[in-house]
């Protein structure tokens, strides 16, 4: 058997760096022993060796081969033991799987990214790919919403991001606020308003928790944004990545490979898309 | 004459297997009661091999899709080629979907490829039908259509050989001298024998109702959003994934990684079943299936739905597996009857 043409090996990969972003999530930077050529927006499976995998879509610039970052939340089994997962250990990576995001349908428009929670790691992926190419876009516009202060990811960067262009724009709201926040306080679809971005040139991407989702998309809808406009991380129970095992299957698609990021035209007549 | 046509007595057919087993692994349907299980040959239990009869308990898929496959580390049994003998056609028919899944797309799966291309597989056309059969009503048929390798068509002490393939034919040439050619004769025997099974089985199909491909085409989109009927399906379901994992075009798996004894990590591709509640659960705790009758709808829309969709193929071969071994007592014939006429039908036994 020629292991290179094995669907469900990993290659190995050496943690370099990792960064505590909240009580229950860290970003790992890893450095694959051949590197991975991935587009913002695919996922790849992370294997503990002899433990299991489980999916991630990288939060780092694809520009960037040598190495990837993670933030994971821990959540599961495979996360909690990451979690434990140490500077020089060693991971398995395979991927990249799905589609990623549509960049030229992105280009020359304004794209407005809400994110919540952990939901942020694909999307920062997202914005490197923008800033890397920022003149090609009218407006890059992040709405964020943590649940807290305190879990807001990417804390030290997330102001760095409004200089990498004119036209970058970036709001935090968290649900709840503490002594220590001065910011927004209320859900994030608060910070969703039809002046702050010109519907009929836009697309929005979303990503977050399941129900953040639904009422975001609700809330898209209602300021005018077309179905096809919208962008949405159908994060499923992706286990081969490979269209095979069937667990990703949402409707006629396997997120695995028909996605993980689907327009809202394509799944909103499809049952339980928000569980 | 069709010239791809032989006959072989009984007793050198099994003479044949004894040959080919150095080689190979030859495995052939066993009669347990009233049951057929695949077996190794040999040679001690002759009389109770049966090379005709009906499916055997195991789907064709156990051979070539194990239910666990070591894809990953430690090292694997180094083992002979197959040669599975006495398949069915409500087997062999499921090969356009594990294909499908296995082998096409973007990515092959090798596992798949390599038990597929080494394995020869040996139909035989059924000798009777049971109840549960209904394969002519999924556009099968008691015999085999496509798929083998060589297909046996028992006629008293002989059996017809039909050629399918060349890798079929070169089992053929290496033992010819086994072989004798049939003639047009024996052909019609073997037709008499097939219209009198295929005759049976719609029997069966006629007497219960059966729907029938073109009556189920778009029966499980018209009622999906019908939660009732859904939940009365799923009544008696304990959720134990039988249908699943005796069903010829069921191919979920799960990918399972642990340590050996000899710290191999390895990884294993096992059967996984859509009736149980974690199937599509993610980490984070969100489960687009929470409810059982999704789980059972998911089963029919999978098959009835998505694959007709897909593949332009009803995911059943109707071979009646699944209504065997279902401890609830659902029958797929019965569910499909109530989604194509709108209506849960209680089977007259309940």
């Amino acid at each position: 058997m020629n292991e290179m043409k094995n669907p469900y090996a990993y290659t190995e990969a050496e943690i370099l760096n990792v960064v505590d972003e909240t009580a229950n999530i860290k970003t790992f930077t890893i450095r694959p022993k051949e590197a991975i050529v991935f587009r913002a927006g695919q996922f790849m499976d992370l294997t503990l060796p002899g433990i299991g995998e489980a999916p991630f879509t990288p939060s780092s610039n694809h520009n960037v081969k040598a190495t990837l970052d993670f933030t994971i939340m821990s959540a599961g089994r495979v996360t909690k033991l990451l979690h434990q997962a140490k500077k020089g250990d060693t991971v398995g990576v395979r991927g990249p799987y799905g589609l990623g995001y549509p960049l030229d349908k992105f280009r020359s428009k304004e794209v407005f990214i809400v994110g919540g929670g952990v939901g942020l790691a694909p999307l920062r992926a997202l914005l490197y790919a923008l800033f890397n190419e920022a003149d090609q876009y009218k407006k890059i516009i992040l709405k964020y919403g943590a649940r807290t202060p305190k879990d807001i990811v990417y804390k030290v960067e997330i102001d760095s991001w409004r200089a990498k262009a004119k036209h970058v724009e970036t709001e935090i709201t968290t649900d709840i606020g503490d002594e220590s926040w001065n910011g927004n306080v209320g859900l994030v679809t608060t910070i969703l308003k039809k002046e702050s971005v010109d519907v009929n040139n836009a697309v929005a991407i979303v990503c977050g928790p399941p129900i953040m989702m639904k009422f975001v998309t609700f809330k898209l809808l209602d300021i005018g944004f077309k179905d096809s406009d919208i962008h949405l991380s159908m994060e499923k129970n992706m286990s081969c990545g490979i269209g095979k095992c069937g667990h990703c299957r949402i409707g006629p698609y396997y997120a695995c490979k028909d996605g993980p990021v689907f327009t809202y035209d394509k799944i909103k007549d499809l049952p339980n898309i928000w569980d | 004459m069709p010239t791809n046509h032989y006959k072989i007595t009984r007793k050198d057919l099994f003479d044949l297997f004894g040959r080919l087993s150095d080689a190979y692994k030859v495995f052939v349907p066993y009669a347990k009661g009233e049951r057929l299980y695949f077996d190794k040959f040999d040679p001690a239990k002759e009389d109770l091999i049966e090379l005709g009869g009906i499916k055997q308990s195991q789907p064709v898929k156990s051979f070539i899709n194990p239910p666990r496959e070591k894809i990953l580390n430690g090292p694997k049994k180094d083992s002979k080629p197959l040669i599975l003998a006495g398949v069915k056609g409500c087997d062999l028919s499921s090969f356009i979907l594990q294909d499908f899944v296995f082998l096409q797309g973007d990515t092959e799966d090798p596992f798949y490829a390599t038990n597929r291309k080494n394995a020869i597989l040996i139909g035989t056309d059924c000798t009777y039908a049971k109840e549960t059969c209904f394969c002519v009503a999924m556009e099968g048929a008691p015999y085999p259509q496509k798929y083998f390798d060589l297909n046996l068509s028992s006629i008293t002490d002989y059996f017809i050989v039909e050629v399918a393939t060349d890798k079929g034919k070169a089992l053929i040439d290496n033992f010819r001298m086994f072989f004798k050619n049939a003639n047009p004769q024996d052909i019609k025997l073997r037709d008499i024998n097939r219209d009198r099974v295929t005759a049976q089985v719609r029997d069966f199909i006629a007497r219960r109702g059966t729907k029938d491909t073109v009556q189920i085409k778009g029966a499980v989109e018209k009622n999906y959003n019908l939660t009732a009927l859904w939940q009365d399906f799923a009544s008696t379901c304990v959720e134990c994934g039988a249908c699943n994992l005796v069903c010829p075009t069921c191919h979920c798996f799960l990918l399972f990684d642990e340590k050996s004894k000899e710290d191999f990590k390895n990884r294993y591709r096992i059967w996984d079943a859509c009736l149980y509640k974690t199937f599509a659960k993610v980490a984070g705790g969100a489960n687009p299936r929470k409810h059982l009758y999704e789980r059972l709808r998911n089963r029919f829309e999978k098959k009835f739905d998505f694959f007709p969709k897909v593949l332009n193929y009803f995911a059943c071969t109707g071979c009646g597996r699944c209504i065997e071994a279902c401890p609830g007592d659902i029958d797929l014939r019965e569910v499909l009857k109530g989604l194509v006429d709108g209506k849960w039908n209680k089977p007259p036994n309940e």
